[in-house]
């Protein structure tokens, strides 16, 4: 029987709720046979043993150190959630993927190079889809990347208030989403 | 505070002769080198010389080390995750334990420094370049000791003391059941890179075969002589972003 042609399609978006339920619809889309699943963040566990950690001894982690544990969950992912999915010719779903990650990066100050250089072993996904709803407020349940390491547990420059790294964030994607269409 | 003015204030700083400015010390080499050796040794000689002196040693960020070491124990790592925690975890020593420390004008010693990952990644396959780019903005040491064996001595002196796991043994890239051949096989690929890296980055060279007694005292001449280097202007993009989260909890 032949295979039917792979597809890597990426959710990106700051609210991680309004994400989930896009990449749910984008996975019900592909129709019965060719759905993958969904790759959600941190299927390696790297953030969940984080959040339980002893950060006042060992000082909270800077967006470059988030970043490079956000790396290797992708790694994680790549290999055993969204590259088994496409060589089995199936639609799989990264919400997020790579954009989103950048977006925080770039908000709290760091360089397009690196950021771009960091993500280079991830490939292009063949649909990117921006969500455009906005971060969660404080204190309501979240399962975001984004509001995790903006809200709780991230060391960010001086003068970088929760209001200018969303906004940072939300104007990448947005420009990301523009430059799209 | 902006980053360019951040970076005027770093250079001020290390380049003000009236205070004394911070060192920092790698000992590189592979497993079985007598490095950590070297280091005790070198730091009991610093502290009695008047150095206000940290040790960092790799893979050890309170914050880190434990997400390595539980994938590490069931062997869950490709080279690319194993590389990218173990860049995640010397950010997180160089912006808590590192820079503060240089910053307040203290010796540091770093017992393997970020060429370790290079070397190793490198010998798991990785790209250079890639590998090089997870450790920016970089941040070079004044001095780079690098202990000299060859894959037979290192093989010899390891074996003596036990078994070399499973990462250590190279046993993920090297798909050799046997601990021991896989280490030989892998510590001659790691110290083929070191060889390449000790060539681009000028480490000083101790020839580790020698007495542990003839090494030290290379070691004490040679940080004589290296002590007196300028501070290495290309750390300035690594010291000004710390200066810049210094204020948010840093």
């Amino acid at each position: 029987m032949r295979k039917s042609r792979p597809a890597l399609i990426a959710v990106e978006g700051v609210n991680g709720a309004a994400v989930a339920e896009a990449a749910r619809k984008a996975l019900a889309e592909a129709g019965q046979p060719r759905r993958g699943g969904v790759s959600g963040w941190d299927a390696s566990g790297v953030f969940g043993e984080l959040a339980v950690a002893e950060e006042d001894e060992a000082g909270l982690p800077s967006a470059r150190t988030l970043l490079l544990l956000y790396a290797n969950d992708l790694a994680f992912r790549l290999r055993w959630e969204i590259k088994p999915a496409l060589q089995d010719g199936r639609v799989v779903v990264a919400a997020p993927y790579v954009e989103s990650a950048i977006a925080f990066g770039r908000a709290a100050g760091l360089s397009s190079k690196w950021l771009k250089a960091l993500f280079a072993f991830a490939p292009r996904a063949n649909e990117t889809r921006y969500v455009a709803a906005g971060i969660a407020r404080p204190g309501v349940p979240t399962s975001g990347l984004l509001e995790f390491i903006s809200l709780r547990r991230a060391k960010l420059p001086q003068g970088m208030t929760r209001e200018k790294l969303v906004q940072g964030m939300r104007a990448h994607l947005d420009a990301c989403a523009k430059k799209k269409k | 505070m902006p980053l360019p003015n951040k970076r005027r204030r770093a250079r001020q700083h290390f380049s003000d002769s009236g205070k004394p400015r911070g060192l920092l010390v790698a000992f590189e080499g592979p497993d079985g080198s007598g490095k950590t050796t070297q280091r005790k040794l070198f730091k009991t000689w610093m502290k009695a010389e008047g150095f206000d002196v940290v040790s960092t040693k790799w893979n050890s960020s309170p914050l880190i080390k434990p997400l390595i070491k539980s994938r590490k124990e069931v062997h869950a790592l490709s080279p690319e995750e194993y590389s990218l925690l173990h860049a995640a975890d010397f950010r997180h020593r160089v912006e808590h334990d590192v820079l503060p420390a240089l910053w307040a004008g203290k010796l540091v010693i770093a017992d393997r420094f970020l060429f370790t990952g290079l070397a190793r990644d490198v010998a798991r396959g990785l790209d250079l370049d890639w590998v090089l780019k997870l450790y920016q903005p970089l941040l070079w040491p004044d001095l780079v000791f690098y202990f000299a064996v060859s894959p037979t001595t290192s093989g010899r002196r390891v074996m003596a003391e036990r078994m070399p796991n499973y990462y250590e043994a190279g046993q993920d890239v090297t798909n050799v059941d046997d601990p021991v051949e896989s280490y030989q096989r892998f510590v001659t690929r790691v110290i083929r890179e070191y060889e390449s890296l000790a060539v681009i980055f000028n480490f000083i060279t101790v020839d580790a075969e020698r007495s542990i007694s003839e090494q030290h005292h290379q070691i004490r001449e040679l940080f004589r002589e290296g002590q007196r280097r300028p501070w290495p202007e290309w750390n300035l993009d690594a010291v000004a972003e710390w200066l810049s989260l210094k204020g948010n909890g840093a």
